[in-house]
Formats: structure tokens, sequence, C-alpha cells
């Protein structure tokens, strides 16, 4: 008696284990694309984390010039890691001396000798040093959508890595299927990179859809995005030679751009070239 | 000086007969290789951040092995009486503090030695360049930064009852000072009254190693050569400091009681 008992106890516990199994997977997978050790481990407290890897990225990319808690940080620009050594050496750096000062005393003056005090942005491939501390903070955090974008960056222009960007990108989607920020990064993969228009105009339409269901619920999503996904529509649409999508998404940008000059001379470029246009048989 | 270079023999051959140093540098080695062995994003050039882990996992064993060993010399040897006929030789009170000095202080520089020729290799390995100027500045720096927290042991094993109460008291004080002792002018400024003068006074008293510290940020990022006149001064501070701080371990030794 006890023996089929027992065996029936192991055929029920099999049975329950293979209910149960794809359920609790799925479960999984539903709640948290993160690795579920950190979760367990740290809680929400990753995401203090997560901001400390993405500053060391920042602290990377200027090459260890960096303020530290005690110092009173220049106000960076949003996108400031994305900024190549060019486009800062346009800039006019007066910061600089706001966040270092001048030397309080002896010790402070023959201290700046040990470490870095000059402002640069890593250039000619290095900016793949920022890399390991952007994967570490989308670890830890794979709701912050900065980390999945300015990596992507980096990977697609520089550093030549599309599908590296892409699979970075993709993986940032999972955690944030709503981010209209990563879908228009991807476009640019596939416009810039892939050459893929019909792919990459697709992805914008997309981007740009998100943007508008954002605006629409009330999030208050960033304007200047929206502008640069209809930028990049645009280019798409020149690239495609398709001249009337090209017009309507020129209109569209016209209501939210600030250079309202330049974009009237291009509608009335692609309105001309409309006119010029044979009409369909 | 015979009997300094004895003393300072008798604490390098306890160095390497213990274990710790072993245990720190296959900790070091491991965890290193082990990051090492990431690939992040298909790209094997990238080197920064395991250098940096290298030289902060070279920065905690050693401040590990110079404050373990410094603090234990003159407890251990009281407690062992091997005191009495140490001074008894004769050897001055001076001289015995003096080759602890020595031997803990030569001890740190043959395991940073072996830690930076480690970092050495995992570099090059990974860069393909060996900036031999700079390593052998931060090798310098980082030895004479060991020196002052090597006599700020030797001056607490001598005012402490106890080398781990002693131990503890040194680690907090050199990591406050590596993470805090540059800005403490700031701070100071910030502060009114009585509390921003006592700030002040301590950010003039204590010994500023986080100069030392910092300095592994130029060779992380590659930032090229320290000034050769600025490194001196950094040696010549730090071989003051040690001094400065020997001197009051021998005041306060001299007038100490073997017995109590």
């Amino acid at each position: 008696m006890i023996r089929w008992l027992s065996i029936l106890l192991l055929v029920c516990c099999f049975t329950l284990a293979t209910t149960f199994e794809p359920q609790f997977t799925r479960f999984h997978r539903e709640h948290d694309s993160s690795g579920s050790v950190f979760v367990a481990l740290m809680g929400d407290s990753r995401r203090m984390f997560a901001n400390h890897f993405f500053a060391e990225a920042d602290a990377y990319f200027h090459s260890g010039f960096y303020p530290t808690i005690f110092d009173t940080p220049a106000p960076e620009e949003p996108g400031h890691l994305t900024e190549t050594q060019e486009e800062h050496d346009k800039e006019d750096h007066t910061h600089e001396e706001t966040f270092l000062g001048k030397p309080s005393d002896w010790i402070d003056r023959v201290g700046r000798h040990f470490y870095p005090t000059v402002h640069t942005h890593l250039s000619n491939g290095h900016e793949r040093e920022i890399l390991p501390w952007l994967e570490l903070s989308a670890e830890m955090d794979p709701r912050r959508i900065e980390t999945y974008v300015t990596a992507a960056y980096w990977l697609r222009t520089t550093l030549k890595k599309p599908d590296q960007a892409e699979r970075f990108l993709r993986q940032g989607l999972d955690a944030n299927p709503d981010s209209y920020e990563i879908y228009l990064e991807l476009g640019r993969v596939y416009f810039y990179n892939k050459k893929d228009t019909r792919v990459a105009r697709n992805l914008y339409n997309l981007s740009l859809q998100k943007w508008r269901r954002a605006d629409a619920a009330g999030g208050g999503p960033d304007g200047h995005v929206y502008e640069e996904i209809l930028g990049e529509m645009v280019r798409a649409d020149r690239d495609a030679g398709d001249l009337d999508q090209q017009l309507a998404d020129l209109q569209e940008l016209l209501k939210v751009s600030v250079s309202k000059d330049t974009l009237q001379r291009s509608i009335d470029e692609v309105k001309a070239q409309l006119a010029r246009r044979p009409p369909p048989h | 000086m015979n009997n300094i270079s004895a003393i300072a023999g008798v604490v390098i051959k306890e160095m390497y007969r213990r274990k710790d140093f072993y245990v720190l540098f296959v900790l070091t080695a491991l965890i290193t290789l082990l990051l090492g062995s990431v690939r992040f994003f298909n790209d094997d050039l990238i080197v920064r951040y395991l250098k940096d882990v290298c030289l902060l996992l070279i920065w905690m064993s050693s401040l590990v092995i110079a404050i373990t060993t410094a603090a234990r010399q003159i407890p251990a040897e009281r407690e062992s009486r091997t005191i009495f006929p140490l001074l008894a030789k004769p050897v001055g009170r001076g001289e015995l503090i003096m080759g602890k000095f020595l031997g803990c202080w030569l001890a740190c520089g043959l395991a940073l030695l072996v830690f930076y020729f480690f970092f050495g290799m995992i570099t090059a390995s990974r860069e393909h360049a060996w900036p031999l100027v700079s390593f052998f500045q931060e090798i310098w720096l980082h030895w004479i930064c060991l020196g002052v927290v090597v006599a700020l042991a030797l001056l607490g094993s001598i005012i402490f009852a106890a080398p781990s109460s002693n131990a503890t008291i040194c680690f907090v004080a050199v990591a406050f000072i590596l993470f805090a002792g540059g800005h403490l002018s700031h701070l100071a400024n910030g502060m009114r009254g009585m509390a921003g003068i006592i700030v002040y006074v301590i950010y003039y008293l204590i010994p500023h190693l986080e100069w030392y510290y910092s300095a592994q940020d130029l060779v992380v990022h590659d930032w090229g050569r320290i000034d050769w006149l600025y490194w001196g001064v950094a040696t010549i501070y730090g071989l003051l400091y040690s001094g400065f701080l020997l001197s009051a371990a021998w005041l306060a030794f001299r007038r100490r009681s073997l017995t109590s």
C-alpha cells in the first residue's frame, strides 16, 4: 500500500512540476526582464547603482575629469554623453572654472598635478571605454532608457558596431516597449548603418506613434525628440524619393520647429519638385 | 645602522612567511582575470575598467598589508616578551622603531612590485603598450604613501592597547583621508565659527594621502607622466610626514613602560 502511495505521490509531483514550470517561467519573464539575482539581492537599490554606473561612464567619457560629491557639478545639457570632441571644442567651456575653481591653497594647488584637470572627451574609438559601465547600468536598471540610447549611439557611429547597437536597443525595448527614444535610435541604426530606409521609416513611424501616445496620456514627452523623429522621417522620405510623404512630414515639422525659414524653403523646393513631376497615367 | 637593517630583515622574512600577501595577491589576480574574461559588446580593446578595478584592488590589498603588518609589530614583541632580549642587545628604542618601519615599508615595496608587475602584464596584454615612466611614478607614489601609513600604524601600535583596535582606527583614518581629505577646506568654508576652524586645522594637519591615491586616475586614463617637480614635492612631503610620525612614535615609545 505504502509503495503504491509513494508512486502516486511521485507522479503527482512530476505532473505539478510540468504544469507549473512553464507558467513560472512566463510569470518571471513578464514581471521583470532583468537578472533575477540582482532583483532578489538588491531590490530597488539597484537603481541607485545604475545611476552611479551611468555617472561612472560619464567620468570615463571625460577621462576622469569629473566632479566628486563634494564639488558643485556644472550644469550639463542632456545628451552631453553623446557629444563628440569636435562638438565639445566648439563650445565655450567656462563652467570648467566653476567646477574646479581656483586653487584654494598650496595643498590644493599641488594636489591638482595628481588627477585630471582638463575637460576632454574621448575620441578616435576610445569611446568604447564607457561601454562596460553602460552595460552594467542597464543590468541594474533596465528601465533607464538613456543608457541604451547612449551606448547605441557610440556603437553605431564611431565604433561601427550596428549589430551590437541593435542587440542592445532590442534588449532595452524588452524592458521599455513604449520608449519612443529607443525606436528612434533603432531607426537610425537601420537608416544610417544598415541602409534599409523602409525598415527605418517604419521604426520612425512607430517612434512617432509612441511619442503621440505618451503625449495624449499626459506623460509630457520630450518635445526635442519629437522634432528629431520628424527630422529623421524627412531624411528617410528624401532618401526613398517619396515627395508626398516628405512634404507632409516637413509641414508637420514646421509646426514645432524654431527654424521656420529654413523649413519653409525646403517645403517650397519639395512643392516645386512635385509641380515638375509628370502627372500619373 | 646594522641593528636597524637586522630588525628590518626579520620583518621582511616574517612577511613572506605569513599568508596575508599570497591570499591578497591571488584574490586580486582572480578578480581581475575574471573581470578581464567578460566581453562587453564583443570588443576586446576595452581596458580602462579593468585597469581601474585592478588598481583599486592593489590599493586595498596594499593598505591591508601595510596596516596589519605594522600594527602588530611592537605589540607582538611585547606579548611574546622578545622585546626585552631585543632591547638588551643593545638596541635603542629609536632603532627598534626605525627597524620595524623600514622592514614594513620595504616589505610593502616588494609586495607592490609583484602587484604592479601583474598590473603591467594585464595592461600590456590589452593595450599592447607599457608606459614605464607613468608606472614607475605610480608605484613610487604608492610606496611613499604606504610609508606614511606604516608610520601611522606604528605610532598607533604604541598609543592604542590592542593591534585590532589600532588597525581599525588606522583603516578608518586612511579611508577618511583618501575620500574626503582634499575636500575639507571646501567643507570648512561652508561652516561657521569654531567648527569651521577645527575642520581647517584638521585639513592642514592630516597627511594628504589623496594626492598619491588620485594619481592612479592618470594611469587608468592614459594622461601621461606627472611633472617631475611635483612628483618630487609629493615624495618629500610623504617622507617628511613619515619622519614626523616616526619621531612621534619614538617619543611615545621612549617613555612607555614595557611591562604594563
